[in-house]
C-alpha cells in the first residue's frame, strides 16, 4: 500500500505542490480570520469607546440641567415667591384662632425627607468594558477556554 | 533546473534576506533612539489629557427638603485665538452680547498666538444661561446663511464658551446668617466662610480628582465618576425661619432695638429649628459683606455674640440651688432689698424690698436679693460647679462656623471678685452668647438632659443618607429638678399675667433686663431684653429665646421681648402642628393633625 502511494507520488509530482498550496492556503486563511476577529473586536470596541465618551459628555449635561432645574425650582418654591403668590391670590397665613385639629386614629406623622438609600455594604464597580474589548487574543482564547472548564457565568450587559 | 538558474535563485534570495536584515535592524535601532522615546513620550500628550475634576458642591436642603443651598450652571467665555478668522465679527457680537469693550476684545481678538501671547483668552465669567442662549442663536444663524458667488459670510468662529457651576442661594437672604456664603466667584479657590458653608467646607467641596481622559475609546475601562459634595440635610425649618425673621425685623423696629436674636430651639434633640438676626447679607452677593458688616457686627449674633443675660439666668441659678438641695419651691426668704457682699451691696431692680416670699416668687418677681442669697448658701464651688455643668465655661460646639465664647470668670482668676458670686446668680457679670444660654436653658425643659446644639440632621455622603444622631452632652440637673422648676416657671408666668402667655397652651419662661457695661459702669437706660420660654411646658417641643439689643421703647425684657416671645410662639405652634392644651391632653394618646 505504501509502495502505491509513493509510486503514485512519483509519476504525478504535481501532487506535492498542491499539498504544500494547501498548507500556505490553510496558514493563510489562519491569519486571515484571525485578523478579521481582531478588527471586528476592535471596531467594536472602538465603537462602544466613543459611546461611551459622548454618554460621559451627555452625563455632564444632564447633571448640569438637574443642578439648573432643582435651583429653578428652589426659586419658585421660595419662601419670598410663595408668599407673593399667597398675597395675589388674596390669602394669608392661618391663625391660632383659626386651627382646627381634628384627631387622626393610626396617623403617623410624616418623615425627615430622603435623599438616598441608609448606608449599606458598597458594590464593587464593574468595568464597563467586557474582557473580550480589553483582553489580547490570546487572553481572550485562555479565559474562553477557561469558561469552557468551569460552570457558565451569566452574561453582563454594558451599563455605562 | 539548470545550475545557473539555481545558482541566480540563490543570489537573489541573499539579497533579498541582507536588504530584509538591514530593514528590520534598522528598524530596530530606530526605534531604539533618543529621537524614538522623545516621539514615544510626546505621543503620550495625544493619548489622553488629565483634568483636575473639581465635584458640584453639596447642596444645604432644610427638614421638610426645601433648598437653601445649590448649584447653577454659569459659563465662562473666551476666544480660542488660532480658531479666529473674523475677529471684528467676534468683537462685534461679544460686546453687544456680554456688554463689554469693543476695542478692547478686538485687540485680544487681533493677536497673534505665541511669543508670549495666550492661545485662549478669558473674556467673561459667571455668564448667564441668557446670554449663552443669544451667542447660540447668533452662531446657528450665521451657520445657515448660504454663500452667494464670493461673498464671505460672517462667523464668530474662535468665540468659545464652557459650562461650569456656580453655588447659588435661591432663598437669598433667609437663613444666611446660619447658610454662611462660599467665594464662588473663585473657582478653583474658593472656600466657605461663617455658617455652615465654613464648617462643613472640606464635606461640602468633596474631593477634587485628577482624572485621566483617554483620547483613544480603548482605553476607556472605566467611566471616572467624581463624587459630588456632601449635601446637607438640616434642623432647619424654612418656614419656621421665615416667620422667625419677619417677627425680629418687626420686634426691632417696634422697640427701637439697635439689634436682635431669636433662637427657636427643640430641646428634645438640640436641633435648632430657627435662628434669627439682624442685618442679614445675601449670600449669593457676598461682596457686599464688608459694607453690610462693619467691625465689629458679628455675622451671627446668635453664636458669636457675648452679652450680659441678665434676669433669664436666673432659670440657671434656681436651677442649681434646687438641684443642689438647697431649697424647694416652698422655701421662704425674707427679702429686705438689699444684700451685702464683697464690700458691694446688690439691689432688687426696682430698688424695693418683697418681704417674705417663696422660691416660685423669687423668679416671679425677679428679685436679685434672693438671687444672690441662693448663690452664695451654695458657695462658689457648688454654684460654678453647676454653671460649668451648664456648659457657660466653653463653647457649645455647634456646627457653624464664627461661634465665640467670653472665659467664664471662677474663683481664684485675678478678675474674679467676690461680689461677682452675687450679680453672677442674676446674669450680669458674665458674659454668654444667645446659643450658651439655650444649651444650658434647655437641659430644664429637657428632663435635665442637656443635647449639643446642631443644624445639621442627616448627610448624603457618595449617595448614601446617613443620619446624625442627637449628642448628649451632660445631665447638669436631675429631672426631678427640671419638672419642679418648669413648674414653677408656669406659675410664675401665669401669677403675673406675663405678657408671653399665649392663650391655650402652657409655656414656661422667664424675663431678662441685662444692663449694659460702659467705661463708666452700668449703663441705666440701655439695656439688652432677652426673654427664654419653651412649652408645651409637660412635653416641650421648642424652646425660644428673644434677645433685642437696647431697646428704646422700654429697657424692660418683660415689656419688650416677652410679647415678641407671645406673639412669635402664636404663630410658632401652627406652623409645627402643636395643638392647644385643651386637645392635646385630651387626647395625649392620640396622634392629632392639622
Amino acid at each position: 500500500m505504501k509502495k502505491d502511494i509513493l509510486q503514485a507520488y512519483k509519476q504525478a509530482p504535481w501532487r506535492v505542490q498542491i499539498q504544500w498550496v494547501g498548507v500556505f492556503l490553510l496558514i493563510v486563511i489562519a491569519v486571515a480570520t484571525v485578523a478579521g476577529l481582531y478588527l471586528y473586536i476592535s471596531g467594536r470596541s472602538a465603537a462602544t469607546g466613543r459611546r461611551i465618551q459622548n454618554l460621559e459628555s451627555e452625563l455632564a449635561t444632564l447633571h448640569r440641567q438637574n443642578n439648573d432645574l432643582e435651583t429653578q425650582l428652589g426659586e419658585i418654591q421660595s419662601e419670598r415667591a410663595l408668599s407673593e403668590r399667597i398675597n395675589s391670590l388674596n390669602m394669608r397665613s392661618l391663625t391660632i384662632d383659626e386651627a382646627l385639629y381634628l384627631e387622626v386614629p393610626g396617623y403617623v406623622p410624616a418623615e425627615g425627607p430622603s435623599f438616598a438609600p441608609p448606608p449599606t455594604i458598597k458594590e464593587e464597580r464593574t468595568p464597563i468594558l467586557l474582557p473580550e474589548f480589553t483582553n489580547t487574543f490570546i487572553e481572550w482564547i485562555a479565559s474562553k477556554l477557561q469558561a469552557g472548564t468551569q460552570s457558565p457565568t451569566p452574561t453582563i450587559e454594558v451599563q455605562p | 533546473m539548470s545550475e545557473s538558474i539555481k545558482t541566480r535563485f540563490l543570489v537573489i534570495c541573499v539579497i533579498c534576506t541582507v536588504v530584509a536584515g538591514i530593514v528590520g535592524i534598522q528598524m530596530i535601532r530606530i526605534q531604539n533612539t533618543e529621537a524614538a522615546q522623545r516621539l514615544l513620550d510626546a505621543s503620550e500628550n495625544y493619548q489622553g489629557v488629565n483634568r483636575v475634576v473639581y465635584p458640584d458642591r453639596g447642596n444645604i436642603y432644610d427638614s421638610k427638603g426645601r433648598l437653601l443651598a445649590g448649584n447653577e450652571t454659569s459659563y465662562e467665555i473666551g476666544l480660542d485665538l488660532n480658531s479666529i478668522t473674523q475677529p471684528e465679527t467676534v468683537a462685534s457680537i461679544a460686546a453687544s452680547v456680554l456688554g463689554l469693550d469693543y476695542a478692547q476684545i478686538l485687540g485680544y481678538a487681533q493677536m497673534t498666538p505665541g511669543n508670549g501671547n495666550p492661545v485662549y483668552h478669558v473674556l467673561d465669567d459667571f455668564v448667564s444661561q441668557d446670554k449663552i442662549i443669544e451667542l447660540e442663536t447668533i452662531k446657528a444663524d450665521y451657520g445657515s446663511r448660504k454663500a452667494k458667488g464670493n461673498e464671505i459670510l460672517p462667523n464668530i468662529d474662535g468665540l468659545l464658551w464652557t459650562a461650569h457651576s456656580q453655588r447659588t442661594y435661591p432663598e437669598e437672604t433667609l437663613a444666611s446668617n446660619i447658610l454662611g456664603f462660599y467665594s464662588y466667584l473663585d473657582r478653583t479657590g474658593g472656600i466657605g466662610y461663617f455658617g455652615l458653608e465654613e464648617a462643613y467646607d472640606s464635606q461640602l467641596a468633596g474631593t477634587p480628582q485628577e482624572v485621566f481622559y483617554a483620547f483613544d475609546p480603548q482605553r476607556l475601562s472605566t467611566v471616572e465618576e467624581v463624587p459630588p459634595g456632601v449635601t446637607l440635610i438640616l434642623t432647619l425649618d424654612r418656614e419656621i425661619q421665615a416667620m422667625t425673621e419677619k417677627k425680629l425685623d418687626e420686634a426691632i423696629e417696634w422697640s427701637g432695638a439697635e439689634g436682635g436674636t431669636i433662637l427657636v430651639y427643640d430641646p428634645e434633640d438640640g436641633g435648632v429649628i430657627a435662628m434669627a438676626t439682624a442685618p442679614r447679607l445675601d449670600p449669593n452677593k457676598y461682596w457686599e459683606y464688608a459694607e453690610l458688616f462693619p467691625n465689629p457686627t458679628p455675622y451671627n449674633a446668635a453664636i458669636s455674640k457675648t452679652y450680659e443675660p441678665g434676669s433669664v439666668f436666673k432659670v440657671l441659678t434656681m436651677a442649681a440651688a434646687l438641684d443642689s438641695g438647697l431649697v424647694d419651691p416652698d422655701t421662704r426668704f425674707q427679702d429686705t432689698g438689699a444684700f451685702n457682699i464683697g464690700g458691694a451691696t446688690i439691689y432688687n431692680w426696682n430698688m424695693g424690698a418683697w418681704g417674705d416670699v417663696d422660691m416660685t416668687e423669687c423668679l416671679q418677681y425677679s428679685l436679685n436679693v434672693c438671687m444672690s442669697w441662693l448663690s452664695t448658701e451654695m458657695g462658689p464651688d457648688t454654684f460654678y460647679t453647676y454653671l460649668k455643668s451648664f456648659g457657660l465655661d466653653r463653647k457649645t460646639g455647634i456646627d457653624l462656623g464664627g461661634e465665640s465664647n467670653w472665659p467664664l470668670k471662677l474663683p481664684g482668676d485675678s478678675l474674679w471678685y467676690e461680689v461677682d458670686l452675687a450679680t453672677n446668680s442674676f446674669g450680669q457679670g458674665i458674659s454668654l452668647t444667645p446659643i450658651q444660654m439655650v444649651m444650658a436653658i434647655s437641659s430644664v425643659a429637657n428632663d435635665g438632659r442637656m443635647m449639643a446644639p446642631h443644624l445639621v440632621k442627616a448627610m448624603v455622603i457618595d449617595g448614601q443618607q446617613y443620619d446624625v444622631d442627637p449628642v448628649v452632652v451632660g445631665n447638669p440637673i436631675k429631672a426631678e429638678t427640671a419638672h419642679t422648676l418648669t413648674n414653677m416657671l408656669v406659675n410664675s408666668l401665669e401669677n403675673e399675667a406675663s405678657n408671653a402667655l399665649v392663650e391655650g397652651y402652657s409655656v414656661a419662661g422667664k424675663t431678662g433686663t441685662g444692663e449694659i457695661a460702659t467705661p463708666y459702669g452700668y449703663s441705666a437706660t440701655e439695656t439688652n431684653a432677652s426673654f427664654v420660654g419653651w412649652g408645651p411646658a409637660e412635653d416641650p417641643k421648642f424652646l425660644v429665646y428673644v434677645w433685642l439689643e437696647k431697646p428704646s421703647i422700654s429697657i424692660w425684657g418683660s415689656e419688650v421681648a416677652a410679647p415678641v416671645f407671645s406673639d412669635l410662639v402664636s404663630k410658632l405652634v401652627v406652623l409645627m402642628d402643636i395643638p392647644p392644651d385643651s386637645v392635646r391632653l385630651a387626647g395625649s394618646n392620640k396622634t392629632t393633625g392639622q
